[in-house]
């Protein structure tokens, strides 16, 4: 495409207190080559942007900078269209707010911020978005009650629904309970199980399709394109969706785990169990059929301990109160003891918990259970240790009540394919040495055989990654149903321990994101974070040597690999973060509007100073998510650091090639510096991994550094949350200084 | 480690120190706000959150000897703090009611506590008891001056407030040895009479009583009735020794120094009656948590202040028609005082004297400050020697 590029600088919000603003716009003229170039004092305003508008419309200008503010702000108004052309260069957050005004240091690097902008304006191309036939069909797996929720919910907004049930009946784990938690004014008693309402509903729905006994083989595709294979006893059968919701609840804790002795006593049920007791018929001792007279509850029992469940699973007091009530129903004079860690009744529940807790037959009390025994007379006695009351105690009761937490039933997506190759290991008959690994992984992970329940066609799993604790989901905080797959998301106690009550709404969360993700990619853009986006990377695979580095760093199993190894891209799996970008090492694959070649061109656009000049120039290459916000966040607070930075914001620091850095260094650059997201298990990373990769490919670079004979204190990687705009000052200018003390780049000037 | 508690709850115990707290213990959901608050709580003995878990748990036995129960002064700063209205300070008042009528001797005395029948009953028992030695027909014609031992010559009178007395005394004895016996088992092992000496000194000044936010008048009210008490029951005590001995006649001048210090004594003692009785009323809570016990022993004590002092001035103004009513019902008081001293809220000055003697040395060691003395309410203090009939004659 042939640029005619125009230039707008704005003099508004300071900037041209700061800036010499026609210094800045003959540097466009001259060097940038702009055929046009205008300055406003508020390039925002109604006439500002109108200019702009009849600039594009004369075809006097197809490529527009707008040098103003942060391109995360005025989006709107600077907005001309997905497929136009702009450039935002920030001379308001990280040069005029952010530095001292009318210096030399300052006008350079505005001036530098404006070669950088149209060196990137330069390389950019108009994204030609994905245009496939998109199914709009959505294939919710799990028919408890976020299956049957997400499956109304979707039916209403006027979608086609597909819901599969493993089981011959609707409902899940509620469908059996004989009561649940109160949801009405005044919470304080337990209610009838009301879901047999919703199946009748969901199964008369003409949108929706129930498939009963039935299970999934085989999902291949990508979204809006969905192939997935349906099995039960009349066969199978193929169908195509766009978006699926993962609403396979939970399993209880595996009581035969707990360690607690005792607990295997023929009087010790779990709370499973009791429910199960209870909706069959009035609860008796299990070893010789007695009435109940009392109960003993052994709150947490795996909830919470780092060697079982490592979390609160948020339902268990709730059951127990739940449960004491439906004893007490049958045995008015029951006496029931809770030993509890803390009694977890959020919101109206804590009203419950007191109407529960006033009855004078029953006993809470904070404590730990050491130990189960049967007594001479047959009673099962609970030691209790740690309480108020200074000494151990014992409680002798007819039943005790394991309180078992909730585990997500998923399929632990790494382990299983972790298990596959160590099989494939065994059939290629590699090297002693390999086979010997490869039967050592076999017999750890053998029990994850035959778990898969998607049953993905990905490179990178059968199933959905899990990132702790067994849920599949991603990312805690800013999007609670993604999963590391495109266009699947978890709903319910799959996602995270809850109750039915939330599992309700969870599910009607996850069906709208269902959705957003087929009409996203019916318009071929992206979904969250980068929603809208137009652009996907294109692969020159004539230059490929089949690495596979892309295919395994890709956090989104995007991209499939045929049998030699060579990538198979699928675009609508893609969140372009550019992280295949980053990972290439023959850098073949670019975007439209992001490529290798585009930031090195901008790196090239750098001015650097000689080394007698004692003006350092360092480069930061920020996320654009978290450390960007953060570093605008400074300007907003006129925290000003040093003006010796040059700012290149990347779509996630996972995106960064190490050819820029040493393109960098060679250049005379004389520090670089890499703001990413928190990485670990605490991550904060939009792309789940990217800073983490980046964090690792900087051990290469570092090797590379010696080589060159640098210093390697020239590179630092720092963890910055969006939150943390305040370290800005103190972070760049501690490592201004420390590479001051390096001394100039000897690279300068060659 | 100690040896494990079996648990089985006393339903019984449950249900009387529920209805006596205002029905608030199984409230509680220990979130330890109380034993924060507490001036005098310490970490060895968190009162009251542990004892209102044991209550809420039913175990009697541990509570009945348990010394913290009476190491609270009752100030309601708990009361005022807690979350969930569960009433800790009245929680353990019942407490203190369910120690004192499981401690009583005899054990079916230990009924009459917080029965309003039973103290109605107490007082006619003792006015019946006292026609015994009033001298019925004759003392409307006695010569006037008109003296109170017309109505009860003073050996008679004397004599049978020595039986009382040593009644009395046998039975409170009964009560601090079963007391004693039930602190060593619930764990309280330190020696008591090692320590009588600094406890009743912290009593006496009461330093621990201006710990308490909730109730700082109390301490001044406290301390009035205490020291009015004591002041009186000495007072009556010489003076009913001498005059059986001969050695002093009554009624005795105004200003007879001995006159005037008993005087004195009974103003103290009313003022400080009354401030207990105003600030058990004037705060919601404290009114909403008292119990029929509190009430019983405090209207004894303004009772017997009130006749005492109309007494006096309807004797100085001689007039028969009211003069000997009011003493009689005066005496009347002061005998169902002395014969429910081991079965009210009277005996609290034994059973914490006891308590704060056998913890002094813990709380030394863990460093927190001991209490001082202090009625689960308005009562009285833990005075030396026996309380004498107040104001028998003047």
């Amino acid at each position: 495409m042939d640029k005619k590029l125009g230039v707008y600088i704005c003099g508004g919000c300071s900037i041209g207190e700061s800036i010499d603003v026609d210094r800045l716009a003959e540097l466009a003229r001259k060097d940038a080559k702009a055929a046009v170039c205008r300055t406003h004092a508020c390039l925002c305003g109604e006439e500002g942007v109108a200019q702009i508008q009849a600039d594009l419309a004369s075809g006097a200008v197809n490529a527009v900078a707008i040098a103003a503010c942060s391109p995360r702000a005025k989006m709107e108004r600077f907005n001309f269209g997905a497929r136009q052309l702009v450039e935002r260069i920030n001379l308001r957050e990280q040069v005029a707010w952010s530095h001292k005004p009318n210096d030399e240091d300052t006008q350079m690097l505005a001036e530098d911020c404006l070669r950088m902008g149209v060196a990137r304006l330069e390389k950019m191309e108009p994204p030609e978005p994905l245009a496939e036939s998109i199914s709009r069909t959505i294939l919710v797996v799990g028919g408890g009650v976020a299956g049957i929720n997400a499956a109304l919910e979707g039916a209403e907004a006027g979608y086609d629904v597909l819901l599969v049930e493993k089981e011959a009946r609707l409902g899940g784990f509620l469908g059996e309970l004989k009561k649940t938690f109160p949801t009405h004014a005044p919470y304080t008693q337990a209610e009838n199980n009301g879901l047999a309402e919703k199946v009748r509903a969901v199964s008369a729905h003409p949108r929706v399709r129930v498939f009963w006994s039935t299970q999934v083989v085989k999902t291949e595709g990508q979204p809006g394109m969905f192939d997935v294979t349906l099995q039960n006893h009349h066969g199978s059968e193929t169908h195509r969706v766009g978006s699926i919701v993962m609403a396979t609840g939970w399993k209880p804790y595996d009581r035969s785990k707990l360690t607690l002795p005792g607990c295997d006593l023929p009087d010790v049920v779990t709370n499973v169990e009791l429910e199960r007791m209870a909706a069959a018929g009035p609860v008796t001792r299990p070893s010789d059929g007695k009435v109940v007279n009392s109960a003993l509850f052994v709150q947490c029992a795996g909830s919470r301990d780092p060697a079982h469940l490592g979390y609160c699973s948020s339902v268990c007091c709730m059951s127990t109160l739940k449960e004491a009530e439906i004893l007490r129903d049958q045995n008015p004079d029951i006496e029931i003891f809770v030993i509890y860690r803390d009694m977890v009744t959020p919101g109206q529940y804590e009203t419950y918990y007191q109407s529960v807790q006033d009855h004078a037959l029953n006993f809470f009390m904070k404590g730990m259970v050491t130990g189960l025994e049967r007594d001479a007379n047959g009673k099962v006695v609970a030691h209790v240790d740690g309480s108020l009351m200074g000494s151990p105690m014992r409680v002798p009761v007819d039943l005790v009540v394991l309180a078992t937490g909730m585990a997500a039933n998923s399929a632990d997506n790494d382990g299983i394919r972790a298990l596959r190759d160590a099989r494939r290991t065994l059939e290629r008959n590699e090297s002693e040495t390999q086979r010997t690994e490869a039967e050592k992984v076999i017999r750890q992970l053998e029990d994850r055989e035959g778990t898969e329940i998607l049953h993905l066609g990905y490179r990178q799993g059968p199933d959905l990654p899990i990132l702790q604790s067994g849920f599949p989901n991603s990312h805690f905080i800013c999007f609670p149903y993604e999963t590391q797959r495109t266009g699947i998301y978890a709903a319910g106690a799959v996602r995270a321990p809850m109750d039915s009550q939330l599992a309700a709404e969870d599910a009607c969360g996850a069906m709208m994101k269902a959705i957003q993700s087929v009409e996203m990619a019916a318009q071929g853009q992206a979904v969250h974070p980068r929603a809208g986006d137009l652009s996907y990377p294109n692969f020159a695979l004539q230059r490929c040597t089949q690495c596979k580095r892309c295919t395994v760093e890709c956090p989104f199993g995007a991209i499939d690999e045929d049998e030699k190894g060579t990538p198979r891209f699928n675009p609508y799996r893609c969140r372009r973060c550019g992280i295949c970008m980053g990972a290439c090492p023959e850098r073949i694959i670019s975007f439209k509007n992001y490529s290798v070649d585009m930031i090195a061109g901008m790196v090239k656009a750098i001015e650097v100073p000689d080394e007698f000049a004692d003006k350092p120039r360092i480069l930061i290459f920020a996320c654009e998510n978290d450390a960007y916000p953060a570093l605008d966040q400074a300007g907003m607070n006129r925290a000003s650091y040093d003006a010796s930075v040059r700012v290149i914001p990347l779509r996630c620091l996972g995106s960064m090639n190490i050819v820029w850095i040493a393109d960098a260094l060679s250049r005379g650059i004389d520090g670089v510096l890499l703001l990413g997201c928190k990485f670990g298990e605490d991550y904060q990373c939009h792309f789940i991994r990217g800073s983490e990769l980046a964090n690792r490919r900087l051990e290469n670079v570092k090797d590379t550094l010696e080589r060159l004979q640098l210093e390697s204190g020239r590179i630092e990687l720092v963890q910055l949350g969006i939150d943390e705009g305040d370290r800005i000052p103190h972070l760049i200018d501690d490592f201004v200084a420390r590479v001051r003390e390096l001394g100039p780049n000897p690279y300068k000037g060659f | 480690m100690a040896d494990a508690l079996t648990i089985q709850p006393d339903l019984e115990f449950i249900r009387e120190v529920t209805e006596n707290s205002g029905g608030d213990l199984k409230k509680c959901m220990q979130c330890a706000t109380c034993s924060a608050v507490c001036s005098l709580s310490t970490e060895s003995r968190p009162f009251p959150r542990q004892q209102v878990l044991k209550a809420q748990w039913g175990m009697s036995e541990q509570l009945t000897g348990d010394p913290a129960i009476w190491l609270c002064h009752d100030c309601g700063d708990c009361t005022a703090r807690c979350p969930r209205g569960a009433r800790p300070s009245a929680v353990m008042d019942a407490l203190r009611m369910a120690a004192i009528r499981r401690l009583a001797f005899p054990r079916f005395m230990g009924s009459m506590i917080g029965r309003r029948e039973n103290g109605a009953i107490m007082f006619l028992f003792s006015a019946l008891l006292l026609l015994s030695v009033a001298k019925l027909p004759a003392f409307h014609t006695a010569a006037r001056p008109l003296i109170f031992a017309d109505m009860f010559p003073v050996s008679r009178l004397e004599m049978f407030f020595y039986i009382v007395s040593a009644f009395v005394v046998l039975v409170l004895a009964i009560s601090a040895a079963r007391f004693i016996k039930e602190l060593r088992s619930a764990g309280a092992r330190g020696a008591i009479l090692p320590s009588l000496l600094p406890a009743l000194i912290e009593i006496f000044l009461h330093r621990r009583f201006a710990g308490c936010e909730a109730g700082k008048v109390r301490r001044w009210g406290h301390l009035g009735v205490l020291f009015g008490f004591i002041g009186l029951a000495t007072a009556s005590t010489v003076l009913g020794v001498e005059m059986h001995l001969g050695w002093m006649v009554t009624p005795m001048p105004l200003l007879y120094p001995l006159k005037m210090i008993a005087n004195l004594c009974a103003v103290v003692f009313a003022v400080g009656v009354s401030i207990l009785i105003w600030n058990r009323l004037a705060d919601r809570e404290k009114r909403v948590g008292s119990s029929f016990c509190d009430w019983y022993f405090l209207s004894l004590l303004g009772g017997i202040g009130l006749t005492g002092i109309l007494s006096e001035t309807l004797r100085l103004a001689q007039s028969p028609d009211w003069m000997y009513s009011i003493y009689y019902i005066h005496l009347s008081l002061v005998l169902t005082l002395f014969l429910s001293t081991p079965y009210s809220k009277f005996v609290h000055f034994l059973y914490r004297t006891i308590a704060m003697a056998a913890t002094w040395q813990e709380s030394k060691s863990t460093g927190r400050v001991q209490l001082a003395a202090g009625g689960p309410d308005a009562a009285l203090p833990e005075g030396p020697g026996l309380p004498h009939a107040i104001g028998m004659r003047s």
